[in-house]
């Protein structure tokens, strides 16, 4: 049973998934199906509505999970009154969703469930507590895609990667797009004291000095920073970025000088390009994390959604190695 | 007028009823809709309801109950929405089934409490068991939700079916076929318990409306605790002993800022509040307005003692209305103001509020203004407060002026922020048909340019 016990070591797990079609519904419904079988109590919900999964107006297309007796679940009004599982409702959010008020649910006899939910991970965090009030072991989030802020270590403890032919068919080009998420995960942590310092920070561009003092450069927005006429190094070379850190802030930093270490809050906040970011790190730049992810696993779908099928064995392997980690052909993870 | 058109009002009320600390949508959609009351006997009633509930918060051996309350206030829903389909015979759905059945159980949790709070008088919550029976068929007393099995004896036996082939992965055509039936018998029971439940929506809509009440009454005596606020007697004339702007006081506080209240009595008839500027006359108005809004909502007032004259509505013209947009001037938009303030206290008892009218305009014609305005105000039954920087006004009216800046600042030297500890904002009576000269002092000690100042005194003396 690979990646189960795992996963039990932790209260909270989201899976995120590369690309759409890269196999998380199967991915979520292995794990579902042993967790029931070794009587885990779970609670399971989704973030946002998909755009791309599921038409908000008709409500339908998102594939569905089957959720066993006894496992909590969250999800919209809509979804909720077409369910196939038989479940009694416990709690009605005020929150409402494009489909209605989102319902906390526990499930009586086991069936298939469309999951929906907070669009926001404000909500999501207070939906985990609800779980956690309800007694559940294990919330479970199931990610959609464009959205990996759930995966951030501020909202579940742990993430599932899921990767498939639907990222690229070419296994080279497949390994470099998942190598490249992989590394912003994998990104190294600042240590204590600064990592509580600047966890509280909101907002801006600080810098870090040598005697790990910091310094708000009052840059509000990335946007406005090469209208900044100061140096934004006259502090040092450890700058911190509160909120999201794109291509354009690491061009600019990558012009004004080497040995930059920039940190961001967590991997889900990083939008960087593979050149930029090569041409950052070539200069002996480097990017570092407040709080890094616990990736248990990285998932494989061999299948494409055109159809195009790759061979898993070998596809696991190359990633594996490549990535230097457990890599599952969610297909046959089951067997 | 309604507390969701007081708020538009130019005297600040906005403020305070953004701060009250309401728990549900529910709570704030009737606090909105709170009207102005004059009527004393309603008020008092308002006002011996909130000292309870001051007496509740501030109950400690009592404190579960209170907190009990505001817990059963914060899972409240808004189902007005729900109500008005079950009114038009519209069936509801499980969802909407469960939420009248948490709104029953929650409800007879908060009258438990109200209970235990023991207000007197006491806060009577419709009595829903009678909904929660019927939507609690096999009795659990519980807040969870589902087609029951009871609801029909078709559902038991499907369902045993039902979760014997899910668990055992069996026929999907036949599962398919028992999903669509049980479908088809809990839509039959969502609509016959639709039909129960419709004598009921009164009771609902009351006891929501109730809920509603129970957290406006909360927040306003939370508000009550935390700002000081004092409970007013009804009286011919209005009269504070230091009247606080909770805003400014606020702001002042947060900046280690002196705030410094003031007392004073509203008659009947027009008075004219002159004083420099930065002595806070402006303030004054708001905060005058604000608290008759406050006391007329059936909120205490921010004042150390208060008697309030209850009158038919505020009107106010404080501040600059200029809109572009409506190609109105700031004049144009204050005089229309000011014309339908007089056109409407032709008819009504009111307190009228204006700061410093047809200040934008030549002083000539806005001198000449002012008096016509005072003269219509004085032969109504409101109560008027006026202020300006017109003198030789020759009214006979009542005058109070803002005693303003203490004398031998000479040689203190000052700045913008720290201007405010040498003011006086007291008010006194003032006989005298003039109006204080310190525009100039006050340009000096804000540091502006010393060319333009020394040429205006110049072009006084000249003249």
């Amino acid at each position: 049973m690979p990646f189960i016990p795992e996963i039990l070591r932790h209260r909270s797990l989201s899976i995120v998934g590369l690309e759409k079609n890269t196999g998380k519904t199967v991915c979520l419904n292995y794990i579902l199906n042993r967790l029931n079988q070794i009587g885990t109590h779970v609670g399971v919900t989704s973030i946002g509505v998909d755009g791309e999964q599921v038409d908000a107006v008709f409500a339908t297309a998102k594939p569905e999970i089957t959720l066993f007796r006894g496992t909590h679940f969250i999800t919209s009004e809509k979804h909720y009154l077409i369910r196939q599982a038989v479940s009694k409702l416990v709690a009605v959010d005020s929150q409402r969703t494009s489909l209605g008020p989102l319902v906390t649910a526990e499930v009586l006899i086991q069936g298939k469930v469309l999951l929906s939910g907070a669009a926001t991970t404000a909500v999501l965090k207070r939906q985990i507590q609800t779980f956690d009030r309800l007694g559940v072991d294990l919330s479970i989030v199931d990610g959609a895609l464009s959205r990996l802020s759930l995966a951030s270590p501020t909202v579940t403890e742990a993430m599932i990667l899921a990767t498939g032919a639907a990222v690229s068919a070419n296994v080279k080009q497949l390994i470099s797009k998942t190598k490249h998420l992989y590394q912003f995960i994998m990104l190294d942590e600042v240590e204590e004291p600064l990592r509580s310092t600047l966890g509280n920070i909101e907002s801006g561009i600080w810098a870090v000095d040598s005697e790990g003092q910091i310094h708000d450069l009052g840059i509000t927005s990335v946007f406005l920073i090469d209208r900044s006429e100061k140096d934004i190094l006259r502090y040092g070379h450890t700058l911190f970025a509160a909120g999201a850190i794109s291509d354009r802030l690491l061009k600019i930093l990558a012009a004004k000088g080497k040995d930059i270490t920039l940190i961001a809050r967590d991997f889900t906040k990083i939008f960087v390009t593979p050149e930029v970011y090569t041409e950052y790190t070539r200069r002996g730049n480097r990017l570092m994390v407040l709080q890094r992810s616990k990736l248990i696993a990285i998932t494989l779908n061999p299948t494409s959604p055109q159809g195009f099928l790759l061979d898993s064995r070998s596809t696991c392997d190359a990633l594996s190695d490549a990535l230097q980690t457990p890599v599952y052909d969610v297909k046959k993870i089951d067997q | 007028m309604r507390i969701k058109e007081l708020i538009k009002n130019d005297a600040g009320f906005q403020y305070i009823i953004d701060s009250l600390d309401l728990q549900s949508a529910a709570g704030r959609r009737g606090m909105l809709n709170t009207e102005f009351c004059n009527d004393p006997a309603t008020l008092e009633t308002e006002w011996n309801r909130l000292s309870e509930a001051i007496r509740a918060t501030n109950d400690i051996p009592n404190r579960r109950y209170y907190i009990d309350l505001r817990h059963c206030l914060m899972c409240l829903h808004d189902l007005s929405g729900t109500f008005a389909s079950l009114a038009s015979h519209t069936p509801l759905n499980e969802v909407e089934l469960f939420e009248i059945k948490n709104l029953c159980y929650t409800s007879k949790a908060a009258a438990t409490a109200i209970e235990g709070l023991a207000l007197t008088p006491t806060l009577p919550m419709p009595d829903c068991s009678a909904v929660f029976a019927i939507l609690d068929p096999d009795h659990t007393g519980i807040a969870n939700f589902y087609i029951y099995d009871s609801y029909d004896i078709r559902l038991a036996p499907l369902r045993r079916e039902l979760n014997a082939l899910q668990t055992s992965g069996g026929d999907p055509m036949r599962i398919s076929e028992l999903l669509a039936e049980q479908a088809e018998i809990q839509n039959e029971v969502c609509l016959r318990l639709s039909d129960e439940l419709y004598p009921w929506v009164d009771t609902l809509v009351n006891t929501l409306n109730q809920m509603a009440y129970a957290d406006g009454l909360l927040a306003r005596a939370k508000l009550a605790i935390e700002w000081n606020l004092v409970r007013p007697a009804i009286g011919d004339v209005t009269r504070y002993k230091n009247l606080f702007n909770p805003r400014l006081k606020q702001r002042n506080e947060e900046m280690h800022m002196r705030y410094q209240p003031v007392s004073i009595e509203i008659r009947p008839g027009v008075c004219l509040v002159t004083g420099a500027n930065m002595a806070g006359k402006t303030v004054l108005l708001k905060s005058i307005g604000t608290a008759q809004m406050m006391a007329q909502c059936g909120m205490y007032v921010p004042a150390e003692e208060a008697t309030v004259h209850l009158v038919q509505g505020v009107a106010t013209s404080i501040g600059d209305d200029q809109d572009e947009m409506n190609g109105l001037s700031s004049y144009a938009s204050e005089i229309i103001k000011i014309s339908n303030i007089l056109a409407d206290c032709r008819q009504r008892e009111l307190l009228v509020l204006i700061d410093e009218p047809a200040r934008t305009t030549n002083p000539v014609e806005g001198k000449a203004l002012v008096q016509a305005i005072i003269k219509i105000l004085e032969q109504s039954p409101s109560f008027t407060l006026i202020t300006t920087h017109y003198g030789q006004l020759g009214s006979t009216c009542r005058r109070l002026r803002v005693k303003g800046f203490v004398e031998d600042l000479d040689n203190i030297p000052l700045t913008p922020q720290s201007i405010n500890r040498f003011i006086d904002y007291s008010l006194t009576e003032d006989q005298s048909d003039n109006v204080p000269h310190e525009a100039l002092r006050i340009a000096a000690i804000l540091n502006c340019d010393s060319e333009m100042i020394a040429l205006a005194e110049k072009s006084l003396q000249t003249t």
